[in-house]
């Protein structure tokens, strides 16, 4: 949980593998790296069995890069497609039992600032929408009520992929599933509107086919968790194989979701403004100038 | 044999746009170049495929041929490509940016 554990120890570097030299030596730890980076420098992902062309592979991609401070942070997940990946960075991953994430998470959190007082430890909860919303769903509520400083990324591709087919609560209503032949009968849940209602200090719902947004929305709500409250991320990440979109057009999907069902939006309260604006200089927050008096008429 | 994804350094060094790597789904997976491209005296460098690590799903494709509106990437059978660049080959530069050397690949 420091830069000292991405180091080599003395006397060891040279007998240590390519990919790890890679990642000490022109990695992002310690650093600042951007999206419009990308290709240049070594990643703290890279290799794991997620399907080809996945969208959620996207996102947990431009995730891991946007991670304010990558060395201190920590991530939590569960059973679901997304853990397959997450699991496998450079960084430390705690796997919840299914549905427990958020639970862990608040225990993390807390642990860790009574460990590391004010020093910044992030906590990254990353999660399917089956694994948040249905079986985790109690979990993920009662944290946002009790107020927990950590960040919830819900990975919604609107199905359980990883088990083959089944709805969630966050499958759209009609939608007919490998298993919910018959159409599901109920509405999508509206988990932005809950994470408002619970009181989340920062909400936003986003869409991979845009980096540099997705950049943007997470290094706020890992930001504001800091010191101010929970943070939700909403992303739809398509499953190209349960929704069968031909991955040289799971692009084209976001793109229509995002123009459909799935627009950018962002909820900050006003304390999280002042934060981002005064903490860490986010000039769209700082308090607008009081307008000049109109010009008199003509 | 299957399919990954080959650029056209000639036409991606027109202009390095750098937006496909953004949507590529996989890490790592197309890197840049500075001197690609510039060798042989055009304007920048380039973008080209780890092809070890490249899953064939021409996203990539879809990115620079409608987003881009470059047309430089196509989907190529790995045993067809003359050379490529494969992960082990690849350097990582102090100044960012990467270099690679592209060697005949051995499909099993
Ligand atoms: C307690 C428990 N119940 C059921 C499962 C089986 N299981 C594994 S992944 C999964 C579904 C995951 O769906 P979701 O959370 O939406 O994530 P996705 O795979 O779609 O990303 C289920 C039911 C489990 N691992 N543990
Ligand atoms: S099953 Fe769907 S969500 Fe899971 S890795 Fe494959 S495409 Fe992605
Ligand atoms: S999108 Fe096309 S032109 Fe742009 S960097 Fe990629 S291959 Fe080159
Ligand atoms: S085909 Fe897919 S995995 Fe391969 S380089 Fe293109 S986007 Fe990346």
């Amino acid at each position: 949980m420091s830069l000292d554990y991405v180091k080599f120890s003395p006397g060891f570097d040279k007998f240590m593998p390519k990919e790890y030299r890679d990642m000490v030596e022109h990695g992002p730890f310690g650093k600042k790296v951007t999206v419009s980076q990308m290709g240049s420098f070594k990643e703290i992902l890279e290799e794991h069995p997620m399907c080809a062309g996945c969208a959620m592979t996207l996102f947990i991609r431009l995730a891991m890069i946007s991670f304010p401070n990558p060395e201190d942070t920590i991530t939590v997940g569960t059973a679901g497609c997304g853990r397959l990946a997450i699991s496998q960075a450079a960084i430390p991953f705690v796997y919840g039992n299914y549905g427990d994430q958020s639970a862990v998470a608040s225990g993390l959190s807390r642990g860790l600032r009574l460990r590391f007082g004010d020093k910044p430890k992030d906590v990254v909860v990353m999660a399917g929408d089956g694994g948040m919303a249905d079986i985790g769903f109690s979990m993920t509520l009662h944290s946002w009520f009790r107020k927990e400083r950590f960040t919830t990324i819900m990975l919604d591709n609107e199905v359980y992929g990883n088990t083959g087919g089944q709805e969630s609560g966050m499958t759209n209503k009609g939608q007919v599933l490998k298993m919910a032949p018959l159409g599901k009968k109920f509405e999508k849940m509206d988990m932005v509107g809950m994470a408002k209602l619970a009181g989340c200090a920062y909400v936003a719902t986003v869409v991979p086919n845009n980096p540099r947004r997705v950049e943007s929305v997470i290094k706020k709500a890992v930001l504001v968790a800091r010191e101010i409250g929970p943070t939700y991320i909403q992303a739809y990440t398509s499953c190209n194989i349960e929704y069968s979109i031909p991955t040289d057009k799971v692009m084209e999907d976001a793109k229509n979701v995002e123009n459909d069902r799935y627009q950018f939006s962002e909820h900050l309260t006003e304390e999280a403004k002042h934060y981002l604006a005064t903490r860490y200089g986010f000039k769209e927050y700082l308090p607008k100038p009081a307008t000049a008096t109109a010009l008199p008429q003509a | 044999m299957y399919l990954v994804a080959d650029i056209n350094v000639d036409i991606c060094a027109a202009t390095s746009c750098k937006l496909c790597t953004q949507y590529c789904p996989e890490a790592n997976t197309i890197l840049y170049s500075d001197n690609l491209g510039k060798e042989k005296g055009l304007k920048y460098g380039s973008a080209y495929v780890a092809v070890d690590r490249c899953k064939g799903c021409a996203q990539c494709v879809w990115v620079c041929d409608n987003m881009a509106k470059h047309h430089a990437i196509t989907m190529t059978m790995i045993d067809q490509l003359p050379k490529a660049a494969i992960t082990d080959r690849i350097t990582y530069l102090d100044s960012g940016g990467t270099k690679a050397i592209a060697a005949p690949v051995e499909v099993a």
